[in-house]
């Protein structure tokens, strides 16, 4: 279970995740305000990716690759027309 | 579990944002979503079921109340946009920026 330092290797990986198999895919996003910070986790079952922060530079990262993943999962085109860095931020 | 409109989802994960302030935490779940309602049997065929490509399936959870929304592509880019702002709005309680910091970046968090 990989725990990723930065935002650019965490985001590759888990873009090459949901792509090799988006129905068993899933992004998980955890707040904790009290704490502040802020944990992603990207997961097909079987590989398991977090990246974890208490940086506020960090939010906008996450919640526009949070976006991005909407769109493609919402994509009704063949996920090969977004590849090409189109998601890394 | 309670599914919703979009923009229902939206307030209420608003008031889950909101709660936590003091204490506890919000979960998001992102997946994508066939649009099944029932379970596929292991044997057996499964009935009339067409799978459609074009929903995700977002959910959200305090540790207690739990809520959810379908959203599909017609749908995505207005649920997109107030789902971001809503994000960048309530994830505010992080450390900015010691060194070097940016005026710019901490104007537009307004």
């Amino acid at each position: 279970m990989p725990h990723y330092q930065t935002w650019e290797e965490f985001s590759r990986s888990a873009e090459k995740l949901c792509l090799e198999d988006p129905m068993k895919a899933r992004v998980v996003l955890k707040y904790r305000h009290a704490d502040g910070n802020l944990c992603s986790k990207v997961t097909d079952d079987l590989v398991c990716l977090v990246y974890r922060t208490d940086q506020a530079q960090d939010v906008k990262k996450i919640e526009k690759f949070h976006s991005q993943l909407m769109r493609l999962t919402v994509a009704q085109e063949s996920p090969q027309c977004y590849y090409g860095n189109r998601l890394t931020v | 579990m309670v599914l919703l409109e979009s923009e229902q989802f939206l307030t209420e994960l608003t008031r889950l944002f909101q709660k936590c302030r003091p204490s506890g935490s919000v979960f998001i779940t992102l997946k994508k979503y066939d649009g099944r309602t029932r379970s596929i049997p292991k044997k057996g065929s499964v009935e009339g079921f067409e799978p459609s490509d074009n929903k995700c399936l977002l959910r959200a959870t305090d540790g207690k109340k739990k809520i959810s929304t379908v959203v599909s592509s017609k749908e995505v880019n207005k649920f997109q946009m107030a789902y971001s702002n809503l994000l960048r709005a309530n994830m505010d309680g992080l450390k900015k920026r010691d060194k070097k910091s940016k005026n710019k970046k901490t104007k537009t968090a307004q």
